[in-house]
């Protein structure tokens, strides 16, 4: 374990933080080793610890900054939406599929991202990408800008509620994962957000 | 008849209907990303229920984190796969505009365009 930590040293975080930061994985990577034999002796736990070092060692896989904190309230809320939302749009999907597929409709929309954070746009676009209805097809990384394919789709209505979902999803995975940090700035774009839209339409109306 | 059995019952033939309806419309939907809307996601909540499915006829509970694992898997995987051929479909141009009632990255496109236009010129 410790070979890699000179490949991947960076200036300014103590090896211990480091270690400790890999350690995750390999316990990770450990855990998959026992799950797959099947029994959880001392032997396979020493051996599939070994091999996940060895991985480590030989990949060099670099230290990533996992600066996420869990919710296991918020986690199991997330999980129970994603569920939801994956069989309501798999059965529209699926009716869709039987009923004059000819005319389903889908569209394309630019959802502005209020969270910052690497990890949580990772996760929120694969979370997205699961649900049936929509499908992450870029991400403007600089302006923090995803566009969303969705479908079924068939009217403005439908697009406001698409959008409606992309934001209700980062909202929820900020909420499970995202640290105080991550937290504080979701509010402070969202508001930046509001008032940006509120703006807009009253443009619209003058 | 147990409890199990019956779950098995309901949760395997459920699963077997999502994949059907997801092959059906991978077959049928005209256009490229309504077809991997259709081959992904369906498929992903029926290996999900052919799983829980089958998780009730174990001898072993012990044998259901495969289960798991499989599972987890597809939903690691299955987004990774939809989003490259989202993405590589759009690049290449393979969209039917008919089929969209809106297209906002065609939009940014072009916009970026123009900047670089107005750059260059």
């Amino acid at each position: 374990m410790s070979a890699p930590s000179d490949a991947g040293a960076e200036p300014g975080r103590p090896v211990r933080r480091q270690l400790l930061g890999r350690l995750v994985m390999a316990v990770w990577l450990t855990l998959m080793w026992v799950i797959l034999w099947g029994d959880a002796s001392p032997g396979t736990v020493v051996a599939g610890a070994g091999v996940a070092a060895g991985c480590y060692y030989a990949a060099r896989l670099p230290h990533l900054p996992v600066r996420l904190r869990f919710r296991p309230l918020r986690i199991v809320l997330l999980i129970g939406h994603i569920a939801v939302d994956m069989l309501v749009s798999s059965v529209r999907v699926a009716f869709h599929a039987l009923w004059r597929p000819a005319q389903m409709r889908g569209a394309i929309v630019a959802v502005p991202m209020r969270t910052d954070s690497d990890l949580l746009l990772v996760m929120v676009s694969a979370g997205l990408s699961l649900i049936t209805g929509s499908l992450v097809i870029e991400l403007n990384r600089e302006e923090g800008v995803l566009y969303v394919h969705g479908t079924p789709v068939s009217s403005e209505r439908s697009v406001r509620h698409l959008r409606r979902q992309v934001r209700r999803t980062e909202e929820r995975f900020v909420r499970a994962f995202g640290t105080q940090r991550d937290i504080d700035e979701f509010e402070r774009e969202e508001q930046e957000l509001l008032r940006a839209d509120e703006e807009n339409s009253e443009e619209e109306t003058r | 008849m147990t409890a199990g059995d019956i779950a098995t019952a309901v949760l395997l033939p459920l699963g077997a209907a999502f994949a059907f309806t997801g092959t059906v419309g991978l077959v049928r939907f005209p256009t490229l990303l309504g077809r991997v809307h259709a081959a992904t996601k369906p498929d992903t909540v029926a290996l999900v229920l052919v799983l829980a499915g089958a998780a009730f006829q174990l001898p072993d509970p012990r044998v259901a984190a495969w289960l798991g694992l499989a599972a987890l898997f597809q939903f690691l995987t299955a987004p990774v796969l939809a989003q490259t051929f989202g993405r590589v479909a759009y690049s290449r141009g393979e969209i039917s505009t008919g089929h969209l009632i809106t297209d906002e990255l065609a939009d940014a496109v072009e916009r970026s365009r123009e900047d670089d236009d107005g750059d260059g010129g």
